[in-house]
């Protein structure tokens, strides 16, 4: 029996603008040192920055055949990453050893005691492409999308994942829950996470209690970049509804899977390729075929809006466009509700 | 009571919400294929040894995130026609005893329906105690009481395969309710 989800009254959103992401992972660090500090989640990252391209955390996240959801968005067996091979241990390192050999011949190198297999942020600024004519990374911050029709919650027979009917945001009922991991197999984004010692499963709860009090998520009021923005979708003076629906530079991320993510991603616009003289060409570094893998059909368009803008300010115009995502003034990255409080920027 | 009983597999296609249904409706088969029951009377209580074959024990979970344990369960009805496919239905209670290879204590497990399942600290004086030795576990259950089984006589077991990954409602189960005979 499928669930049905009602729609919410209203669905709190966040917007990524990824050509400002320094990969300073200073949101990762806000939100695992605020939520995610039990035994049971020493692993995991309600919040984390990838390098793309790259195999993500947990490692190959965006290959299709770790999704519950086929391409198409039909409902598939996903898989449950490992925490080898997958999420990456929490290691373990020889500190004791290495202070010990201070005064010996040989000394002691710091390094982690278990086999080192994968971890988060693993493949940092690997990225792809030749040098110097064509290599390119960019970072690709992730959170749980607090989807429209969330596959974590279509998959939990107990029923312990809900949508909050003021806001939209998906939690797991940890009182209910009984670890059984549905969820994490069924996310394509894996963005429910197994607590191996409380056993149940956890995730991004958009840091609800700061929503509540008019506060944004402790990962977009962190970030030094100021590339977050926080808001309702259906507030037209909110910057989500300008990216999202007036200027439609903000899409999502693999909307092939048909789950409707309320976290939207500025795509990040390219430097030229370089010819065989190291001359500039017309062709963006990142090749816009990756990028639709990632954001789909949309991301072209997208890219053509933020390029147009962008010209526009280069010849001396101006463009609101632009003006919202340089983020000038902070406050107007964040618009929650009447009692909000303002950022000192 | 002491007999081998056939298990199959709980049907999929009734589980609740979308997934399970459909990403695991080619599990048709039972991973454990059968099982030896024996229950006799104990005092006021019951003594009830559940077996099976079982080549890939999983005992321990800690700190992975993708291994799940060998379980059992034996269920009795709470009323005299809960069902047990179903695991109960609301006002038509289910209980039984849960045990699970990486605790020590059992659960003691209530439900009115599929997904409903409330577990709790069993009566005190309920033990369990587990062993595997030549590809076979065997879990005796000691419960000082348990009136559904006294007042029904019946009782249905599940086993649950972890190195097949299996978990709630993928599970090998008893053909229905056994009479105690």
């Amino acid at each position: 029996m499928k669930y049905e989800t009602p729609a919410p009254d209203r669905q709190i959103a966040m917007v990524l603008d990824l050509n400002k992401c320094l990969g300073c992972h200073t949101c990762t660090v806000a939100c695992k040192k605020m939520w995610n500090t039990d035994a049971g989640t020493d692993y995991a990252y309600w919040n984390n920055v990838e390098t793309m391209p790259g195999k993500g955390f947990p490692a190959n996240v965006h290959d299709p055949a770790t999704a519950g959801r086929d391409l198409d968005g039909t409902t598939k067996r996903g898989q449950i990453p490992d925490l080898d091979t997958g999420y990456g241990r929490a290691w373990t390192f020889n500190h004791k050893d290495v202070l010990a050999s201070t005064g010996a011949p040989v000394k002691e190198w710091l390094r982690p005691r278990e086999e080192v297999k994968w971890g988060p942020n693993f493949d940092e600024d690997h990225g792809a492409g030749e040098y110097p004519r064509e290599n390119h990374y960019f970072y690709l911050p992730r959170l749980c999308n607090h989807c429209t029709h969330p596959a974590c919650r279509d998959a939990c027979p107990r029923g312990a994942i809900h949508k909050r009917q003021q806001d939209g945001i998906v939690l797991v009922d940890q009182d209910t829950c009984h670890g059984y991991r549905f969820c994490v197999e069924a996310c394509p984004y894996k963005k429910v996470y197994y607590d191996h010692v409380r056993q149940v499963s956890s995730k991004c709860i958009f840091c609800l209690p700061r929503i509540e009090e008019g506060v944004a998520p402790a990962c977009a009021r962190q970030c030094p970049g100021r590339l977050r923005f926080v808001g309702y979708r259906d507030d037209p003076e909110g910057p989500i509804h300008k990216l999202v629906d007036r200027w439609k530079v903000a899409i999502p991320l693999h909307p092939e899977y048909g789950l409707g993510p309320n976290v939207f991603y500025v795509p990040p616009m390219s430097p030229p390729r370089l010819d065989a003289d190291g001359r500039p060409t017309e062709e963006p570094r990142i090749p816009l075929a990756f990028l639709e893998s990632l954001f789909g059909k949309a991301v072209g368009p997208a890219l053509e809006v933020l390029l147009a803008e962008r010209a526009k300010t280069r010849n001396g115009g101006s463009s609101e466009l632009m003006d919202l995502l340089i983020a000038y003034d902070w406050n107007q990255n964040f618009k929650l509700d009447a009692h909000q409080r303002e950022v000192l920027s | 009571m002491n007999k081998t009983i056939t298990l199959s597999a709980a049907p999929t296609g009734m589980q609740p919400g979308g997934y399970v249904p459909v990403a695991f409706a080619d599990r048709t088969e039972a991973a454990t294929p059968s099982a030896t029951i024996e229950a006799v009377a104990a005092g006021n209580g019951w003594r009830i040894t559940l077996s099976w074959a079982c080549a890939s024990p999983v005992r321990h979970t800690a700190n992975e995130t993708d291994r799940f344990p060998d379980a059992c369960a034996v269920l009795a009805p709470v009323a005299p026609d809960s069902p047990w496919i179903t695991m109960g239905e609301p006002g038509k209670a289910v209980e039984g005893f849960l045990w699970k290879a990486d605790r020590e204590q059992p659960l003691h497990i209530r439900a009115e329906g599929l997904g409903s399942a409330q577990r709790a600290a069993p009566p005190e004086g309920t033990r369990v105690t587990a062993d595997w030795r030549d590809g076979h576990w065997q879990v005796v259950f000691e419960i000082p009481a348990w009136s559904a089984l006294a007042a029904q006589r019946q009782l249905a077991v599940a086993v649950w395969a972890g190195a097949a990954q299996e978990r709630a409602g993928l599970k090998s189960v008893s053909p229905g309710w056994l009479p105690l005979g």
